[in-house]
C-alpha cells in the first residue's frame, strides 16, 4: 500500500448540507492511508463560491442538494464558475442515470454516501484531479487544433482571392475604361451641362474610379510574391505614412504621439507595402476614434515572445522564440472592436462601414502583406478603452548578407 | 490629320477611344477588333500610330508587334500597348517602358493617353 508521504497534500472543499456527513467525510480523509488532505467545508452554493474564489482548491466533494441549489443544476453551476477545479459528486441517493449524467456534465466521479471507506474516497479524489488534468489538456489541444484550422482556412481564402484577382482585374478593367472614357466624352459633347447632368456624370466617374481602386487592392494580394525588399529604416516609413494621414487627424482633432526608440535596426521590407499597412491601420484607428482622441505610434525592439511566435505562420522557420524583432504598436483611444466581429476583421470583404463605402479589404491586405514579410499583424482591444495594432518585423541581419 | 489605329478585341472600349480622340479634332481613328486581321489592316490604313492590346483571342499583341518590326515598311510606326494586363503602378515604376515598349495601363486617364500619343507623333 502506498503511503501518504509520497503524495502532495490535496486541498479539498467539502460542499455538504448535512453536518453529520461533513464530520464523517472530514474524519475519513484525515485518517486516510492513501493520501493527505486539507479540508474546508461549505454548506451552500453561495458559501462554496465565496471560499472557492478565495482559496486554491484542487477538488470539490459535492453534494448536489444544497439549501440554495439542487440536482444537476448545482453541478452545472460549479463547472461553469470554476472550470479548472475537479469535482467528485457525493450523494445519498443511488441512481445510475444520475451518476452517468453527472459525469457527462463535467464531474470527474460519482460516489454514493456510505458505499466507500477512507481508502476508496481518497483514491477517488486523487484520480479525479488526474482526470481533470487530462480533460483540460485535451481541451487545450482541441483549441490549438481549432486555431490552426481557422488560420489554414484564412490562408486558403487569401490564396483563392489572390488567384482570382488577376483574372478578375483584367476582365473588369476593360469595361471600367470604357465607362470612364464614356464620361470624358460626355463632358466634351455636352455644352453647359446643368447641375443634374454634371452630378450624374461625376457620380458615374466616381463609381468607376472606386471600382478601379478595389481591383487595385485585389491585385495587391496577387502580387504579394513580388515584394521589392531592401533594408529600411522603419521610423522614416512611419513618419511618411503619418504625413499622408495628417490631414484626417487634424480634421478630427486627433493628437499623434510618436515614441520611437533610438538606434532601431533596419528591417528587410518593401517600403511601399509597409507604408500601405501603416496607413491602413492608422485610418482604421482614426475612424474608430471619430472626433478627438490620441493616436500613439511606438517602435521598439523586443525578444519574440512564444505567444507572437505561435501566431506567425511560417512556411520555413525564419523566426524563433527569443529572436530580436522590431515591434510597431499603433494605439488609439476609440471604442475598440466589438467582440462579436473580432474574429472576422481580417476576412476579405468584411467591413463594419459598408454604408460609408468600406470595402473590407484594408486589414486583410495589411495582414497578408505582413505575412509575406515573415512578420505579423494583430489587432486587439485594450483593457478599458481603445484598440492596439501590433506589427512584428524580422530584423535585417547584416551578417547573413 | 494623324491616323491612329487601335487594335483591341473590346468593341465598346475601342469605340469610346475613337469618340474621344476624334472629338479633339486632331485624329482620325480606325478600329480593328479582330487581332488576326491586324497586320492586313495596318497595310491598308498605314497609321501614324498604333494602340495595341496585349491579350486578344486569335493573336496576341506582342506577336503582331513582332510581325510589324520584321516589315521594312511598317517597322517605324510607333506602337503603344494599351492594356489591362499591367497596373498603373507597374507602368509608373518603369516610367512607361516595359521590355523596351511603351505601355499605358487601362484605365489610363484620357489626358495621359493623348499626351502619350502626342509624344510619339512629334518624334
Amino acid at each position: 500500500m502506498e503511503t501518504s508521504t509520497t503524495k502532495k497534500i490535496l486541498q479539498v472543499l467539502i460542499v455538504e448540507n448535512n453536518q453529520v456527513d461533513i464530520r464523517m467525510l472530514t474524519r475519513l480523509l484525515s485518517k486516510s492511508t492513501y493520501g493527505s488532505f486539507q479540508t474546508e467545508t461549505a454548506d451552500s452554493l453561495k458559501g462554496a463560491f465565496e471560499q472557492l474564489s478565495r482559496g486554491s482548491f484542487q477538488v470539490i466533494l459535492l453534494d448536489l442538494n444544497l439549501q440554495d441549489s439542487s440536482g444537476l443544476e448545482t453541478l452545472r453551476k460549479f463547472t461553469a464558475a470554476f472550470p479548472e477545479i475537479a469535482i467528485v459528486v457525493n450523494t445519498g441517493a443511488y441512481e445510475d442515470d444520475l451518476g452517468l449524467q453527472a459525469v457527462t456534465c463535467g464531474a470527474q466521479d460519482y460516489l454514493i454516501k456510505g458505499k466507500y471507506e477512507s481508502y476508496g474516497l481518497s483514491k477517488a479524489l486523487y484520480y479525479a484531479i488526474q482526470r481533470k488534468r487530462a480533460e483540460q489538456d485535451l481541451q487545450a489541444a482541441y483549441r490549438r487544433l481549432k486555431e490552426t484550422q481557422s488560420q489554414l482556412i484564412q490562408v486558403e481564402k487569401m490564396n483563392v482571392v489572390g488567384g482570382l484577382a488577376s483574372g478578375i482585374a483584367h476582365e473588369v478593367k476593360n469595361p471600367l475604361a470604357t465607362i470612364l472614357y464614356g464620361v470624358e466624352f460626355m463632358y466634351t459633347k455636352i455644352e453647359n451641362p446643368d447641375e443634374e447632368i454634371r452630378f450624374a456624370l461625376q457620380s458615374i466617374k466616381d463609381a468607376a474610379n472606386k471600382a478601379n481602386d478595389i481591383i487595385k487592392d485585389l491585385l495587391d494580394f496577387a502580387s504579394l510574391s513580388k515584394l521589392k525588399t531592401r533594408p529600411e529604416d522603419i521610423t522614416g516609413i512611419i513618419e511618411h505614412a503619418l504625413t499622408l494621414t495628417k490631414h484626417q487627424c487634424d480634421k478630427n482633432n486627433i493628437k499623434v504621439i510618436q515614441d520611437f526608440s533610438s538606434g532601431l535596426p533596419r528591417v528587410m521590407i518593401d517600403k511601399n507595402r509597409i507604408e500601405q499597412v501603416v496607413v491602413d491601420v492608422v485610418i482604421n484607428a482614426i475612424l474608430a476614434m471619430g472626433k478627438g482622441g490620441v493616436l500613439t505610434v511606438k517602435a521598439d525592439c523586443e525578444d519574440l515572445s512564444i505567444e507572437d511566435y505561435k501566431k506567425i505562420v511560417q512556411e520555413e522557420e525564419v523566426l524563433k522564440p527569443g529572436d530580436k524583432v522590431l515591434v510597431v504598436e499603433i494605439t488609439d483611444t476609440g471604442g475598440g472592436i466589438p467582440p462579436d466581429v473580432m474574429h472576422k476583421i481580417y476576412d476579405p470583404f468584411f467591413t463594419t462601414r459598408r454604408a460609408a463605402g468600406g470595402v473590407g479589404l484594408g486589414l486583410s491586405v495589411a495582414r497578408a502583406i505582413m505575412k509575406s514579410h515573415h512578420g505579423w499583424l494583430s489587432i486587439g482591444n485594450l483593457p478599458g478603452k481603445g484598440a492596439r495594432a501590433r506589427m512584428v518585423f524580422r530584423i535585417h541581419d547584416r551578417s547573413r548578407q | 490629320m494623324k491616323k491612329i489605329l487601335i487594335i483591341d478585341d473590346e468593341k465598346d472600349f475601342t469605340q469610346m477611344v475613337k469618340l474621344n480622340l476624334e472629338s479633339t479634332g486632331g485624329y482620325k481613328v480606325f478600329i480593328e477588333n479582330q487581332a488576326v486581321n491586324a497586320v492586313e489592316t495596318i497595310r491598308v490604313i498605314e497609321p501614324d500610330l498604333i494602340l495595341l492590346d496585349v491579350i486578344m483571342p486569335g493573336r496576341e499583341g506582342p506577336d503582331i508587334l513582332f510581325d510589324l518590326k520584321a516589315n521594312e515598311v511598317y517597322k517605324g510606326i510607333p506602337v503603344v500597348f494599351l492594356t489591362a494586363t499591367v497596373t498603373p503602378d507597374e507602368v509608373d515604376e518603369q516610367e512607361g517602358v516595359i521590355g523596351g515598349h511603351e505601355f499605358l495601363a487601362k484605365p489610363a486617364k484620357l489626358q495621359d493617353l493623348i499626351s502619350c500619343i502626342e509624344r510619339h507623333l512629334t518624334v
